[in-house]
């Protein structure tokens, strides 16, 4: 406990010396979860329409990657998911690309997702409320998130649009729901049909809820014995499609890449910061080598000072980053911090500093006691 | 007259710095003892060798020859931890400059000593820096930092720190070097104190010839030589009390010196 008192207040006292170091630390952590929380939330969006329906289990052609590269699978199998008593409600939905035809005639790719709309659907994302989906009934009514209004080069609730060579209509708008590639495009599964391509037997998706969500991993273990079609539980087939677009991107790898260099540039400063302020005491610690005092006691001071100043980094870190991430959600930019992140990225710089201080140590060498006496 | 069993012995030691050309001879066949309660003060030119005879008798710098035996322990037979515990229990230092941690007050200089060296407990650590302020006369001053201190109290709080632990011998470099004579006199007689109350031997490094009177034997080096060792005459007031030999001292102006056999 001496050791930390000792250590409070030499860092209050030469906390100018300590800035930088403390500055590398906090920097390094906000860059860090800056960085990873914008990654995740950037690919959070490819898996909106996993996430934001209601289905436990998604059943789809064999070996599909990522929600959005769904292939046409038959209807037929929806009777082997309901073969399974604890597999409820199946339902299709479809889900593809198509080409979005502006007003100007430009065009821009988007993604159309065609499900059930009545009782409680399960492909249907929960934004949709009930006046929304009995509008969506009609045919050619589609619904489409307000911050994708201008890039389809529409207005407002009532404008209207054509995809492919069909004619729809705008009846309702929906928040949240941005995506990263193409805009989300919501609509009935008959409105879907004359959307995209396909037969009438034929789905993306074969869906079904599970009236206790961790039964659902079992079902779908039961599925998989099947060549014909993968299944996946809602949880699975969202990390999938998030993986998938996090590889195929090497947004993962560049994101890494920056992490690790802001924790090489922090551990830099912070090192360089400790080893000055030690061997600025470097005669003060050689006394007390000369008292007896064991090396070890004094390696554990200049450990105590590193340990500290990763403490006060990250506690300057946090509110930054809290911060920030409110700024980039006012300015619109999904940005997520899930405390699996924010404890991993603390644990990382905190293993930063003190590695810092270790290296730090080297200034501890040239202490001889001896040396005094010269 | 009986000699009492020495407590800090060098014997034949010898130092040497560099090689080839550039070789330095800092100690040449150097011995020496010191009995409980005595301040010896080392004396000479600089580069005379006093440093490193300090160093080498307080366990500090090995000794390319000769023996050291403190408390009946050879110093330098032992291993560097046997060494550093030695030191932890027995030794206390203070060195030219003050060597005080700039962040910390002058009670928290002198509680690190015990707190990090002896795990003494925080309370205890305290208690005994508030002693050892009272003794320094820095009771109001403890809660100073050092570039709140002049530098004679900054010295003061450096000989506390060496004399926090009791410790059986102390070894001082230059104590009064920076200091006026005023406060140098204050350090000196701190020191003089630690050996003549509390039985410790007192190793004084020094130029200054005041200090002369403080001290109960003088060694002059000379190019790494022991050239003349001097002990006050201490027949007639080796009776009488601390204050009484103080008095003593300042009736007369120089002290009475005998030759020793080198």
């Amino acid at each position: 406990m001496a050791i930390h008192s000792y250590t409070l207040t030499t860092l209050w006292h030469d906390r100018q010396r300590f800035l930088p170091g403390v500055l590398a630390v906090a920097f390094s952590a906000v860059l860090i979860n800056l960085q990873t929380g914008l990654l995740l939330g950037l690919f959070s969006t490819t898996s909106i329409p996993i996430d934001h329906s209601e289905a436990d289990i998604w059943m789809s052609a064999p070996g599909v990657l990522s929600v959005d590269l769904g292939r046409p699978i038959s209807q037929a199998n929806l009777s082997r998911m309901a073969s399974y008593a604890a597999a409820e409600s199946p339902e299709t939905l479809l889900l593809d690309y198509s080409y979005w035809l502006k007003p100007d005639g430009s065009k821009e790719l988007c993604i159309v997702i065609g499900s059930q709309l009545l009782g409680r659907p399960l492909g249907a994302v929960r934004e949709l409320t009930l006046e929304m989906r009995g509008r969506l009934s009609e045919p050619g009514a589609i619904v489409v998130d307000e911050a994708e209004l201008g890039r389809l080069g529409i207005t407002a609730v009532g404008d209207r649009a054509k995809i492919g060579d069909q004619r729809v209509r705008i009846v309702g708008l929906v928040h949240g729901l941005k995506s990263l590639t193409g805009p989300y495009v919501f609509c009935s599964l008959e409105t879907a049909r004359l959307l995209l391509p396909g037969s009438f037997d034929q789905a993306t998706y074969l869906l079904a809820r599970c009236r206790k969500p961790e039964i659902a991993f079992n079902v779908v273990e039961s599925l998989r014995g099947h060549s014909d079609m993968s299944a996946f539980t809602k949880e699975e087939f969202s990390r999938r499609t998030r993986i998938h677009w996090l590889t195929q991107t090497n947004a993962g790898i560049s994101t890494a890449f920056t992490a690790a260099l802001a924790l090489l540039v922090g551990a830099v400063v912070t090192s360089q910061s400790l080893y000055a302020a030690v061997a600025a005491s470097m005669r003060e610690y050689a006394v007390l080598r000369a008292l007896g005092i064991p090396r070890g006691r004094i390696i554990a001071m200049v450990l105590a000072l590193s340990f500290w100043v990763g403490i006060v980094g990250i506690v300057l870190a946090l509110p930054t980053t809290f911060g920030l991430s409110h700024v980039a959600e006012v300015m619109g930019t999904r940005m997520l911090l899930p405390h699996w992140l924010l404890g991993s990225v603390m644990l990382v710089t905190m293993a930063m500093a003190v590695l810092s201080g270790l290296a730090a140590l080297r200034s501890l060498r040239l202490t001889e006691p001896a040396s005094l006496l010269r | 007259m009986k000699r009492s069993k020495p407590i800090l012995q060098g014997v034949h030691l010898a130092r040497a710095f560099g090689e080839g050309d550039k070789k330095t001879l800092a100690l040449r066949d150097v011995s020496i003892r010191l009995e409980p309660g005595q301040v010896g003060l080392l004396m000479g030119p600089s580069g005379s060798g006093k440093s490193t005879l300090l160093a080498v008798l307080s366990g500090l710098l090995k000794p390319d020859n000769g023996s050291v035996v403190a408390l009946g322990e050879d110093l330098w037979a032992m291993s560097e931890r046997e060494r550093e515990r030695f030191r932890l229990l027995h030794c206390g230092f203070t060195f030219q400059g003050y060597n005080l941690f700039p962040a910390l007050t002058a009670r928290q200089q002198l509680e690190l000593v015990l707190t990090l060296g002896e795990g003494v407990t925080a309370g205890r650590a305290r208690r005994r820096a508030e002693e050892i302020l009272a003794v320094l006369d820095l009771t109001d001053k403890g809660h100073l930092r050092p570039n709140q201190l002049s530098g004679g109290e900054k010295q003061r709080v450096a000989v506390g720190r060496a004399l926090m632990k009791s410790p059986t011998f102390c070894f001082a470099d230059e104590p009064t070097s920076a200091l006026d004579w005023t406060n140098g006199q204050q350090v000196v007689k701190l020191l003089e104190t630690a050996a003549h109350q509390d039985g410790a031997v007192v190793l004084i490094v020094s130029h200054d010839a005041r200090l002369i009177p403080f001290a109960d034997r003088v060694f002059h080096l000379e190019d790494g030589r022991m050239t003349t060792q001097k002990q006050i005459r201490k027949s007639d007031s080796s009776d009488l009390s601390l204050s009484a030999r103080k008095l003593q001292r300042t009736r007369n102006d120089e002290p009475e010196l005998a030759e020793l056999p080198i």
